[in-house]
């Protein structure tokens, strides 16, 4: 690239990035095209389009890009904290290691919040037991900055009956129903509800120079060849690098946030692909690792000035971890649906997305429609097949191969409520290849969250009933052992005894500290956080240039 | 590595938390998790196996073949699933491979005291087979060539199984190789014939 920039670790740059993933990307374009020295440290190597793939035993079996699996990376997990954390063999807390972060693997689906999400709190009253709170700041808020993301990230779509206001239509028109959506919105009509075109981060035209969509089927937990999923890799880390003031670094990985006798951030310590140690000196530190590993980080940093972690007076680092709770019934029809060709979802169902106190319970969720288990093959036999039928033999083989095809889930997402007993801490045994404390996740699914999903499934039998489904199964509810929505941990508010971060992101306690990702996040939404991280990182970035502009970081 | 034993239906099933894969594979260890990239050269039948011996390769093949039988349509046979088990044994899987065939010797024992005078699994009759294997269908040694006999006939060919994309074309998966065009399946072909009509 003519603009390659390259930043010695003793120069004082303007902002250090840590995380180049769907925060930080945003971060590091919009700094360094404001003229800012820029140099984002990733831990990940620095993949292409062309280097991703289909290989179901690399990416989904060997988890090719969450740079491996628990071996490498020690995380522990339990239950409460009377538990022994065990290790298991898939990290508890997943993410994508690579620059982009997970916006490279997520699957795309990309709901807006809606006014209430931010204020449900003074709507509903509290919730004994839990933080639930309400936002610093409004959907009014940051719906510039939602739309700032619809046409610069790049997102398709058709406005829903429940949808929030916007202010500019979606840029691009949504992606073709397919069979699974055609079926949902039968049945929805026949159930009295409101199926409505999926919003994704995936261009169904040519946008911004990107090439649109080519319908492989590769969305979920895979990299997009085309360029087309918006992940921060294909829309922003390009015209970050090309501002010429940004260096991207791959393979970097961090150790500790140093702060000076002023209690300032001063440089971050990491080391280098070839395991050296190294630091970068920076007027002011942006932490943009995600839920999971920018507590960890700030809880690493600790030091005498800053006895339990840095940025943490309140104690509310790692603390309200939040996954959303998942629920999906699994059907099967008379004729293909051939569900693994194209994006995940194309039609989605919001009625339920309020809390209704009739139900006895807090929280909202959403449905969707999707192959999940019938996109791929191996996932398919490992988690998807029919359960009532042997897994060996002649009638596995029969029932795989007609199964396959025809199979849809209809998928529940839900609210999770924040509470102090859901966290990320250091473990104190096992470490990470890299010496560091493993991340250590503690979690148990607050019952509320665990029935509404419940109630999700309900929904989603019977529309699987109204589609006409030859068959059918539940997965069950129960409580989580992990996930990919990594909230909560590092919340924003007003008050630094209940807050890691103002509302513009700046720590309360170290005041050239920024911290922006999905740990931002008071309450969970309704389970598709990322269009919220990106839309958070527009609106801190625009802050944190101000400030940075009176000469205040 | 004792864990790729604990690999069972409901063990996937609790994994609940998440809608991608990664859940799933809690309890499968890093052997099986990491099985080699190392290409194929032993699609052939006449090609050597690389840690195998003609014996284990019979007994693993006749195994995978009543997991994926061959029917009407092709099974493990064809596509060829015992060269996955070979390769995965040379590379990343070589240490399950003390192990693996521990659990064969077991395997083997039992099927002596049930069938005396057997000259080895592959040459009992099928219903014999599937009747053994009923008594052994739990425990570390199935659900290994349980989910050995999966990866190799549904992962890409060039990991040794899945010969000429058999196992895709059983259950009409149309390969990973890329771009498609709506309509896809049957109900959405409806629709979009309406809109065309429509338009």
């Amino acid at each position: 690239m003519a603009n390659e920039v390259k930043f010695d670790t003793r120069e004082e740059v303007d902002f250090a990035i840590i995380g180049s993933g769907s925060a930080g990307g945003i971060l590091a374009k919009e700094l360094s095209t404001a003229g800012f020295k820029v140099v984002v440290l990733e831990q990940g190597p620095y993949r292409k389009a062309s280097d991703f793939n289909h290989d179901e035993l690399s990416v989904f079996v060997r988890g090719e890009l969450l740079g491996g699996h628990n071996d490498v990376h020690g995380q522990t997990f339990r239950q409460t904290e009377n538990d022994i954390a065990d290790r298991p063999d898939v990290q508890p807390a997943r993410y994508a290691r690579n620059v982009g972060g997970s916006s490279v693997h997520f699957t795309a689906n990309f709901w807006r919040l809606r006014p209430v999400d931010f204020k449900e709190r003074s709507l509903l009253g509290p919730i004994a037991g839990t933080n639930f709170a309400d936002w610093p700041i409004t959907y009014e808020e940051l719906e510039p900055y939602y739309t700032k993301v619809d046409w610069e990230i790049g997102v398709s779509g058709e406005p829903g009956p429940f949808d929030a206001p916007r202010s500019k239509p979606f840029p691009m028109p949504p992606m073709p129903i397919k069979s699974s959506g055609v079926l949902m919105e039968r049945a929805a009509k026949k159930l009295g509800l409101h199926a409505q075109p999926e919003p994704h981060a995936i261009l169904s035209q040519p946008h911004n120079g990107r090439a649109g969509c080519i319908s492989c089927g590769y969305c979920m937990y895979y990299g997009c060849e085309a360029g087309a999923k918006s992940s921060t890799l294909a829309a922003m880390i390009p015209l970050a690098e090309a501002s010429g003031n940004c260096e991207i670094r791959p393979d970097s990985t961090v150790i500790r946030i140093d702060t000076n006798d002023q209690g300032r951030a001063s440089q971050v310590v990491y080391l280098d692909a070839a395991g050296t140690e190294q630091a970068q000196k920076a007027k002011a530190v942006v932490l943009s690792a995600n839920g999971a590993e920018s507590a960890r980080l700030l809880l690493m940093s600790a030091s005498p000035q800053h006895p339990d972690g840095l940025a943490n007076s309140s104690g509310f680092v790692g603390r309200n971890l939040m996954h959303n709770a998942h629920s999906a019934v699994n059907g099967v029809f008379e004729y293909p649906l051939n569900d693994y060709k194209g994006v995940q979802v194309s039609r989605i169902i919001h009625d339920f997305y309020e809390t209704d106190e009739q139900r006895g319970f807090y929280g909202g969720g959403g449905i969707d429609a999707r192959p999940l288990f019938s996109a791929t093959p191996i996932f398919h036999v490992l988690a998807g097949r029919d359960p009532n039928v042997p897994r060996w033999g002649k009638q596995f083989k029969e029932t795989m191969a007609h199964d396959f095809t025809r199979q849809m889930s209809v998928v529940g997402s839900t609210t999770s409520l924040a509470l102090d007993s859901n966290n990320i801490t250091l473990d104190p045994e096992s470490k990470d290849a890299w010496g560091r404390p493993a991340i250590r996740e503690t979690y148990m699914d607050h019952p509320d969250d665990l029935a509404m999903a419940g109630f999700l499934e309900d929904r989603a039998a019977e529309i699987l009933d109204a589609a006409g489904a030859v068959k059918s199964w539940r997965r069950g509810i129960h409580p989580t052992n992990g996930g990919e929505h990594l909230l909560g941990t590092c919340r924003m508010g007003d008050d630094p005894a209940s807050s890691v971060v103002d509302s513009k992101h700046r720590s309360h306690d170290v005041p050239n500290l920024f911290v922006c990702d999905g740990s931002s996040m008071v309450t969970s939404g309704r389970g598709q956080p990322t269009m919220t991280i990106m839309a958070l990182a527009f609106r801190a970035a625009d802050h944190i240039k101000a400030a940075a502009g009176n000469g205040d970081i | 590595m004792k864990n790729i034993g604990k690999l069972s239906r409901r063990h996937f099933l609790q994994s609940t938390g998440s809608l991608t894969g990664a859940a799933y594979f809690r309890l499968l260890g890093p052997g099986i998790v990491a099985i080699t990239q190392a290409a194929c050269s032993a699609k052939e039948a006449q090609a050597a196996f690389k840690v195998l011996t003609a014996s284990e390769a019979s007994d693993f093949a006749a195994i995978a073949a009543r997991i994926m039988p061959t029917t009407d349509t092709p099974g493990a046979t064809e596509a060829g699933v015992v060269y996955f088990f070979d390769n995965a044994f040379a590379a990343e899987m070589s240490t399950e491979l003390s192990d693996a065939r521990e659990g064969l010797a077991k395997f083997n024992a039992a099927l002596d005291k049930a069938h005396p005078d057997n000259a080895g699994f592959d040459t009992l009759s099928e219903d014999a087979q599937d009747a053994f294997l009923k008594t052994q269908q739990t425990g570390y040694f199935f659900n290994l060539s349980w989910a050995m006999t999966m990866f190799g006939f549904f992962s890409m060919e060039k990991y040794g199984g899945n010969k000429d994309q058999l196992g895709w074309d059983l259950i009409g998966f149309e390969g990973s190789h890329g771009a498609w065009q709506y309509p896809f399946g049957h109900y959405d072909a409806e629709v979009h014939a309406e809109t065309k009509h429509g338009e």
